[in-house]
């Protein structure tokens, strides 16, 4: 996908590092892709494999006293982002860029009120008086689907549910109509029914708007429901990418493939004791980000690993149309052994 | 809102009755007979007798106690021993520069402090914040009668820029009532800056690491708003907590600064009477000091009610 003329956002070779008194975190580690417009990509990837990392990187939100973009470019509607001011940075962010969070109770802002929340990002970017962002906010609200969005305005976060803060904090992320929505894993939190709602919601108003979503998740269930295109990533790096189809039909990486197998089975019937036969993991543990890896980062627990995989990193290969996958042993993992 | 208060302001009762009876008891128990000490000290065993039915302390503690109660409601605390004056009226006559001086304190010291806090918790661990702490601490430390003989050194004897001690109510002038304030102010004022300082810091960077915090920048707002609203605003508990205990520890504070900078406050009358032992007017001023500190319990209380939304009323 790369060189893609419709891409709204562009990351190349990404590195974000921090430090830590363990040493230097390389949290991602040379990551690229494409968002192109309107389209709605996935990340997905185990837990700690740096999917934050990468959503925060390209709001530049990494906390400046640990960590930093060591390498790499980011090009947002042809702007260098790496490069420009933070003030420049402050104009994009809720504005032509949005991100919505894994926690809907810690992150809207306790003691001020829903609608004071959204109407501010408006007069921020829009530069509208209050009186009309207030007007705005309340249309979002009504457009995320709050009922009696007029009094919701001047309630307060604790008198919602979960589902609800959500809810606003979509209305919030696209009050000012951004061209790229970062969601981080915001269903994780939620119960089933809701997370199905949630989604759903965001694919509408994707529709409605135009706007393109990166839906970061570690779920592949949602990733097969609501995504395009999927990015999968390990240990701060991207192991393979393909439309949602073609990923879903053939993984080609040993990891995807592993991850499959470690979704949970809802047919599966649930035992006398209520619980499910246990998720098939992916044997062995993630390497430490700490020291440099040489070879493949999968190797360690990998079933097709071979001497190459240790010393040398695998070259990203073509793999069909749009798919491509970072592994030396493509053709025995389509093989089907071991 | 309104029945909160009203019920906060009820549940103050008690509390002001817990004094008034600790109170009573102060002077009946107090070692020292008050009638001989009134009487004089080579009084006749008749004379103290007189002297103790005139104050009714010959009465059933109970009587006494009711009697001294129904004169306290009706504003009456009784007449010093010394001076023959009315208690209130010798308090009211000090309330002025004590009041002022407390004010003028908190005034400065929440002004200051508050700003400064914010900024090293924003800066932290940066130079600025080094700096700023580091005075904290030394200011925490400072002895408020070190100080104020240090300020009046330097300011008042060596450079003459203001008055070395004395008071001007405000009757004479806004300049000459400022002046005579700024020095003792700034004594009695530093130790209280350093704790509102440091516990807006601490509370600030708490709050700076919250989830909602990274929201507010993620949606771009500008670094003031983030701080000063998103943030300060869910750190104001603890602040403002640390505020009202300010508060008692600034009138303990007055007792000395008045004594050192010569003001004719209702610490100076404390000290007097204390070393008197006019217990009347001990008895008048323990009143009014913990009347002091009940009002700005409730003032505190009620404050959290509009601070943060998610406290019952
Ligand atoms: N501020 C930080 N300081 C040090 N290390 C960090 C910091 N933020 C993230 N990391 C490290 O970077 C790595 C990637 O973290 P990241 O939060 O991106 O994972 P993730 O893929 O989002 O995982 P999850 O599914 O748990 O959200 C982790 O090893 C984490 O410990
Ligand atoms: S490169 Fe080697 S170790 Fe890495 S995934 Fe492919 S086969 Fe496994
Ligand atoms: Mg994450």
């Amino acid at each position: 996908m790369s060189g893609n003329a419709a891409a709204i956002l562009k990351v190349r070779d990404l590195h974000t590092q921090f430090n830590t008194l363990d040493g230097v975190v390389r949290a991602v580690d040379g990551v690229s892709f494409d968002v192109a417009r309107g389209e709605t990509l996935g990340i997905v990837g185990e837990s700690g494999c740096g999917k934050s990392v990468t959503a925060l990187s390209i709001l530049r939100l990494i906390p400046p006293e640990t960590g930093r973009i060591a390498q790499g470019s980011i090009t947002f509607d042809g702007e260098e982002l790496t490069a420009l001011s933070e003030e420049a940075m402050k104009g994009l962010r809720g504005h032509r860029i949005s991100m919505i969070f894994q926690e809907p109770m810690t992150s809207l802002n306790p003691v001020l009120t829903v609608g004071t929340q959204i109407a501010e990002n408006v007069v921020r970017h829009l530069g509208v008086p209050w009186r009309a962002a207030r007007e705005r906010a309340c249309e979002m609200l009504d457009l995320v689907r709050i009922a009696d969005p007029r009094r919701r305005l001047d309630e307060y976060p604790h008198q919602l549910s979960g589902g609800m803060r959500q809810r606003v904090m979509i209305a919030m992320a696209l009050s000012c109509d951004p061209q790229v929505l970062i969601a981080d894993e915001p269903t994780t939190a939620l119960d089933v029914t809701i997370q199905a709602q949630i989604l759903q919601l965001m694919l509408e108003l994707k529709e409605k708007t135009g706007t393109a979503i990166v839906l970061i998740t570690h779920d592949l269930g949602v990733v097969a429901e609501t995504t395009e295109r999927v990015v999968v990533m390990y240990a701060g790096r991207k192991v393979e990418e393909a439309p949602v189809e073609a990923l879903f039909a053939e993984p080609l990486h040993p990891y995807t493939r592993g991850l499959m197998r470690a979704i949970p089975r809802l047919d599966v019937e649930a035992d006398a004791a209520g619980t499910r036969p246990r998720l098939q993991e992916i044997p062995g543990l993630v390497p430490r980000l700490t020291q440099p890896i040489v070879g493949c980062a999968f190797a360690a627990r990998c079933g097709f690993a071979t001497e190459r995989c240790r010393t040398e990193p695998p070259p990203v290969v073509a793999a069909g149309a749009g798919h491509t996958v970072a592994c030396w042993e493509v053709d025995r993992v389509r093989a089907g052994a071991p | 809102m309104t029945a909160y208060i009203v019920r906060r302001l009820f549940a103050t009762l008690p509390v002001m009755a817990v004094v008034a009876l600790f109170v009573f008891f102060l002077l009946r128990f107090a070692p020292g007979d008050p009638a001989a000490i009134i009487a004089g000290e080579d009084a006749t065993a008749e004379a103290i007798a007189a002297v103790r039915a005139k104050l009714g302390l010959d009465r059933p503690m109970v009587e006494q106690f009711f009697v001294w109660t129904l004169q306290l409601l009706q504003g009456d605390m009784g007449v010093s021993i010394f001076s023959n004056l009315a208690v209130t009226r010798l308090i009211s006559q000090r309330l002025e520069p004590t009041v002022a001086l407390t004010l003028s304190t908190l005034f400065v010291a929440v002004a200051l402090a508050i700003p400064i806090g914010v900024v090293a918790a924003w800066k932290a661990r940066k130079l600025i914040d080094r700096l700023v702490m580091g005075f904290a601490v030394l200011g925490f430390a400072m002895p408020v009668f070190v100080l104020a003989y240090v300020l009046i050194y330097f300011f008042a004897v060596q450079w003459q820029l203001l008055p070395v001690q004395g008071y001007k109510p405000i009757s004479e002038g806004l300049w000459p009532f400022a002046e005579s304030l700024i020095l003792p102010s700034v004594a009695l004022g530093v130790t209280y800056m350093a704790l509102i300082a440091r516990i807006t810091r601490a509370s600030m960077l708490e709050v700076l690491a919250q989830d909602y915090i990274r929201t507010a920048n993620a949606k771009g707002l500008a670094t003031d708003r983030v701080l000063l609203l998103h943030a300060l605003k869910n750190a104001a508990v603890p602040i403002v907590t640390v505020i009202g205990i300010g508060i008692a520890l600034l009138i303990s504070g007055v007792v000395i600064t008045e004594t050192v900078f010569n003001i004719p406050g209702l610490g100076r009358l404390t000290v007097d009477a204390v070393l008197k032992r006019d217990y009347p007017v001990v008895q008048g001023l323990i009143l009014v000091f913990a009347g002091a500190k009940v009002l700005v319990n409730l003032v505190i209380d009620i404050s959290y009610a509009f601070l943060d939304p998610r406290i019952r009323y």
